[in-house]
């Protein structure tokens, strides 16, 4: 998140879309019912169905799964045809201004493309989207925003076509729902006011997910709502500590801190890295790199890592492809990858085309698995209809500590870290992951001092001794950071082993080790606000200097402990707050003060030269209105790779630069794609509050059983009509990777959408359903995975798969 | 003195988290149970699921709602359920909880009738069953804690405290934001006044709620009324053990005078004839001489 979840108490407007905050973050409605009842928030849902969030909504607009762009595309016209953007902050803070490339071509001109496309290599070249520079190698800007070529009119004709008309007809929501929602919505693009967006995987899930993404930052960079208490692109995290794992470079295509990983094409060297990385930084805060990477070397590698050998860089595992999820089950479905260990997560439930991806793990050689209960990827050597014979795979199961039952850290959504100690004692052979994976280590590290290996000094030069048994602890003051060797000069004195308390404290020579930069800071002593000193994330201050739900002396935020990034944004190009009433930073006349930490230099002068260039981690320091990703530096409409409709916008039906994946094409469980004539419903897939993720946990906890004991879908009091359903029935649910058994649950809440249809030139009616995919044969309540349906592809810039929106058929059992 | 609990339903987004915490507090064990087209489950109260969150799609004003409601004991300030109870298992204590005693109750069941609620549920699995239901953790209440489902909730649908309070605090917040609610305070005073009060943004009688009148209703259901919140007793707004206590002031001594004197003009009736033909035949007639 931009901001953060106590924060959402300050906002005027809430609009959550993809997301389902009610029912999957359901403390999180204390702070949107406390908008609600001190400042007469509304809160506006944007859903296919109407869920337990929509139930409490002010507002709320239905829409098809993947027509999210249209939608957002559709309030971002309503916004600019009706100017009811904010001007001031548009110029000041973004890119609104910048003139682009006098080729530059969108798909208004191009039928759905952008220019640049190469059709043999599904990418695009993106010379034509570069800025048009000046003489010092600066964006040239026109601040009246009238250039035709500037951001700012490039955005306007781009969005032109998403009409209120277009949005009935390709979402399905009745215009006059969709306009309600958009006039409410669009009052926050007023000075003083702030709207938060909520969005979670039914926005990211898609193989336009990066765009939906991108199309939210848009809306709210153009009403000014973003670095502003109650404002934001909120994220909400599926997992108590998804935010620290990626936070921690958990994700194949970062380090931690979201440094880029190495690849091999790019960075055969550390000079290669630091120089590429350096230079795509451009004035933002990323240039400081080098200081990054180098204190994260010295972290793993510790004094092996000297100047000398670049700091053991040689080291890194160089990345030579797409790494993501669907990549990695393909190459194990081929024999590439031939053993996988999996800590706490469970494939056989939670991945895409799930069929699929059991069958693959019976490819693999061996398995190592942390886990608190046999789930169905533990045992799937033994699944039903599997035949243990048959199956080669060796598995290890390693009984696992839960989150209780271990000391350590979790970040939430909003970038908090607090620190919590062992509160229940372990059954008899479980242990933390951290004490699994040292042993490991030590085995490993004896091996190859014993016998050699293909390559053994990157294990075995490894820094690495967190104690024995392994304390969190001290794993968290090298993430925090410290001093490798005495220091004494001019920007600092310290002594050997000392905490670091910024990252303004990182350096490239050597003298400093960090295994996050973010983070640097993070385990630092400080006063808890009564006079106590803790390492800043076991602070547990409730002082709230201000009042806006701040507290900083709760735990610790990164960066630095800022609460809402961007806070520049806060106040206006003279550094006076926006909203008097909810004053977050402002200049003083020498300095920025206030109740956050301010995201901009603290003596920086707003009347000065770079007195506005807000966005500190950007190459131009403002946000990027225009940002080049790989299907576009805007996003643009495409439907879904299944999809019930032609694309109403262009002529280019799926997202132009998605991989299609073709293994096993046409056999019973292969990659394969289904159309409107085999399969005519709309799916998606859901979670319900009182499961969570794959199912271990809570499909075997009676209490929880009780309330939701089976699978289900839900579907329309017409579809149900249409087939023969009644309520509680068991229903058929098939796609073009497999079939699964249901509960029908039908509902009102799920309607039958009417969506254009270019050949009759008139509307014509498609159904949808929706299903939880918590479901699994293993455990105390079972039932089938809904991820037996969803498709194997995934977006075109992360390759997250597009499990919320698919097509299937469906039948009486 | 009295607590009570404040339900806003325009709050609520059945998380179940009160209807789970209720279990693990009082050590009451899942029920096996299956999805009947429904979020709803268990489906009904029973003596292992003291409380539950009806959940209830409805139209209303041409709007489609999906409408929350933590259903358990009403703690009637003047309960149905001790009234009729003859034993006087049910009772209210002091602090004004209504609480059950097993080593009292006889499994009658009159106080499952008598409540207009439909809450007290059996133990029908045992040969000897007991009562059950919310005891507005007494428990917990008398160590200073709110009840265990308040405790859990967290979206801020459930408050607690003084009676008097918790009818302040809603009063106000119909007053402050009176678009966003049905104008009117549940339990205040419906059958004498309940301590848990009721806001919602629907009518209450959609949410299965008895509705209320003026008039008083004799008596609140046949034995044969259905045991789930579907058409409810119309109630007035004096106390339900007012129905049964004008019974039981008047009707018993008018039953019993009554009665004696019907008994006792047909023994004067019975005696004068027999006196009467005693004088006719100069013998006494006694029933011995009487043969069947």
């Amino acid at each position: 998140m931009t901001n953060h979840w106590v924060d959402l108490k300050n906002s005027d407007c809430v609009l959550a879309i993809g997301c389902n905050p009610a029912e999957n973050h359901p403390a999180s409605m204390a702070w949107i019912n406390r908008a609600r009842d001190e400042r007469g928030a509304k809160l506006l849902v944007v859903d296919p169905r109407l869920t337990r969030t929509a139930a409490v909504a002010d507002l709320y607009a239905p829409l098809r799964p993947g027509t999210d762009i249209a939608f957002v595309g559709g309030l971002i016209h309503y916004i600019l045809e009706n100017n009811l953007f904010h001007r001031e902050y548009l110029v000041h803070y973004t890119n609104a201004s910048f003139l682009v490339h006098p080729d530059f071509k969108g798909p208004a001109d191009l039928d759905g493309y952008f220019s640049g496309y190469d059709p043999a290599k599904r990418a695009y070249d993106r010379t034509t989207w570069a800025y048009q520079l000046d003489e010092q190698g600066n964006p040239k800007a026109d601040p009246t925003l009238e250039s035709p070529q500037c951001v700012f009119q490039i955005l306007k004709r781009h969005y032109a076509r998403y009409t209120p008309e277009m949005v009935e007809r390709v979402c399905g929501t009745p215009r006059d729902q969709f306009l309600a929602l958009a006039a409410e919505y669009a009052k926050t693009g007023q000075p003083g006011k702030a709207g938060a967006v909520l969005y979670a995987m039914g926005q990211t899930q898609h193989t336009v997910g990066s765009q939906n993404v991108r199309v939210l930052a848009i809306l709210q960079l153009l009403l000014g709502n973003i670095g502003l208490p109650g404002g934001g692109v909120n994220a909400l995290r599926g997992e108590s500590n998804v935010q620290g794992s990626t936070d921690m470079g958990l994700l194949y295509h970062t380090l931690t801190s979201y440094l880029a990983t190495p690849t091999a094409a790019a960075h055969p060297s550390l000079k290669a890295y630091l120089e590429r990385q350096v230079k795509a930084a451009g004035k933002g805060y990323s240039k400081n790199t080098p200081n990054f990477l180098i204190s994260l070397l010295k972290a793993y590698w510790g004094d092996a890592a000297t100047e000398a050998n670049d700091y053991c860089y040689d080291y890194l595992p160089k990345v030579s492809g797409d790494c993501s999820w669907i990549s990695l089950f393909h190459a194990i479905e081929a024999g590439t990858i031939q053993g996988l260990w999996l800590i706490g997560q469970n494939p056989a439930v939670s991945g895409p085309n799930s069929r699929f991806e059991r069958q693959a793990l019976g490819k693999l050689k061996w398995m190592v698995i942390h886990e608190l209960f046999e789930t169905e990827t533990a045992a799937f050597w033994k699944a039903p209809g599997v035949d243990p014979a048959t199956v080669q795979t060796e598995v290890f199961l390693l009984p696992a500590a839960d989150a209780l039952e271990k000391a350590g850290s979790i970040v939430t959504s909003g970038r908090l870290i607090q620190w919590r100690p062992q509160v229940a004692a372990r059954p008899e052979l479980a242990q933390e992951d951290i004490w699994i994976l040292d042993r490991i280590y030590r085995a490993l590290k004896k091996r190859y001092q014993a016998e050699g290996g293909a390559l053994p000094e990157p294990i075995v030069q490894l820094a690495w001794d967190y104690g024995d048994p392994p304390a969190a602890t001290a794993v968290a003051k090298e993430i925090n950071g410290f001093y490798t060797r005495d220091v004494k000069d001019a920007s600092a004195t310290a002594a050997k082993g000392d905490l670091l308390s910024t990252f303004a404290q990182l350096r490239a020579d050597g003298s400093t080790a960090c295994g996050a930069w973010v983070y640097a800071g993070y385990y630092y002593p400080r006063d808890d606000g009564t006079g106590v000193i803790l390492p800043s994330c076991m602070r547990r201050g409730t002082k709230d200097p201000g009042g806006l739900g701040i507290y900083p002396y709760w735990g610790w935020v990164w960066p630095a402990n800022r609460r809402i990034i961007y806070n520049r944004c806060s106040a206006d190009s003279q550094g006076r707050p926006w909203a008097k009433d909810k004053a977050l930073i402002w200049w003083d006349g020498s300095k920025w003060t206030g109740y956050d930490v301010p995201d901009f230099g603290v003596t920086t002068d707003p009347a000065k030269p770079g007195g506005d260039d807000a966005f500190i981690m950007h190459p131009d320091l403002k946000a990027a209105l225009f940002s080049g990703l790989n299907e576009g530096p805007l996003p643009e409409h495409y439907e879904p790779v299944e999809s019930p409709a032609r694309n109403l916008l262009s002529g280019v039906q799926s997202n132009p630069v998605v991989k299609l994946w073709d293994a096993a094409r046409g056999q019973p469980i292969g990659d394969n794609l289904g159309d409107l004539s085999q399969f005519p419903i709309v799916a998606t897939t859901f979670r319900v509050t009182e499961h969570w993720q794959a199912g271990a946990m809570s499909r075997n906890l009676p209490w929880l059983v009780e309330v939701q004991p089976e699978m289900f879908v839900e579907m329309s009091p017409e579809l149900a009509r249409e087939k023969g359903i009644a309520s509680g029935q068991t229903v058929i649910v098939r796609s073009a990777r497999g079939e699964i058994r249901a509960v029908a649950v039908i509902t009102r809440r799920y309607r039958t959408l009417r969506l254009w249809d270019a050949a009759s030139n008139g509307f014509r009616e498609v159904h949808q359903v929706g299903m939880p995919w918590h479901f699994g044969w293993a455990g105390l309540a079972t039932g089938a995975s809904a991820n037996d349906l969803t498709p194997h592809v995934g977006d075109g810039n992360t390759m997250i798969p597009e499990y919320k929106a698919f097509l299937v058929d469906i039948r009486r059992a | 003195m009295t607590k009570a609990i404040l339900i806003d339903t325009t709050r609520c987004t059945a998380c179940h988290g009160c209807q789970v915490a209720c279990k693990q507090w009082n050590d009451l064990p899942a029920e096996e149970t299956h999805n009947e087209g429904s979020y709803q489950n268990p489906i009904r109260l029973s003596a292992q699921t003291w409380t539950l969150v009806q959940m209830r799609e409805v139209e209303y004003q041409g709007k489609l709602y999906w409408s929350f409601l933590k259903r358990q004991c009403m703690q009637c300030l003047h309960p149905a359920c001790v009234s009729a109870c003859p034993v006087g298992a049910m009772h209210r204590t002091p602090e004004g909880i209504v609480v059950y005693d097993d080593s009292r109750c006889i499994g009658c069941r009159y106080c499952m009738t008598a409540c207009p609620f439909r809450i007290p549920r059996f133990e029908w699995d045992k040969p000897l069953g007991y009562i059950r239901k919310c005891h507005f953790c007494y428990d917990r209440q008398a160590e200073g804690l709110p009840p265990a489902c308040v405790k859990t909730c967290p979206s801020g649908a459930l408050q607690f405290g003084e009676r008097e309070e918790m009818i302040a605090t809603a009063e106000a917040r119909l007053k402050a934001q009176p678009s966003r609610y049905y104008p009117h305070l549940y339990g205040k005073e419906e059958g004498g006044g309940t301590s848990v009060l009721i806001l919602s943004a629907l009518p209450f009688d959609l949410l299965g709620l008895p509705t209320l009148t003026s008039e008083p209703v004799a008596v609140p259901q046949s034995a044969l009324a259905p045991f789930e919140y579907l058409g409810q007793p119309t109630l007035g707004t004096e106390p339900v053990t007012q129905l049964n206590d004008e019974l039981a002031h008047v009707g018993t001594p008018a039953i019993a005078l009554g009665v004696t004197a019907i008994l006792a003009g047909m023994q004067w009736y019975g005696r004068r004839r027999a006196r009467l033909a005693q004088e006719a035949t100069g013998h006494a007639h006694t029933t011995k001489e009487r043969k069947p």
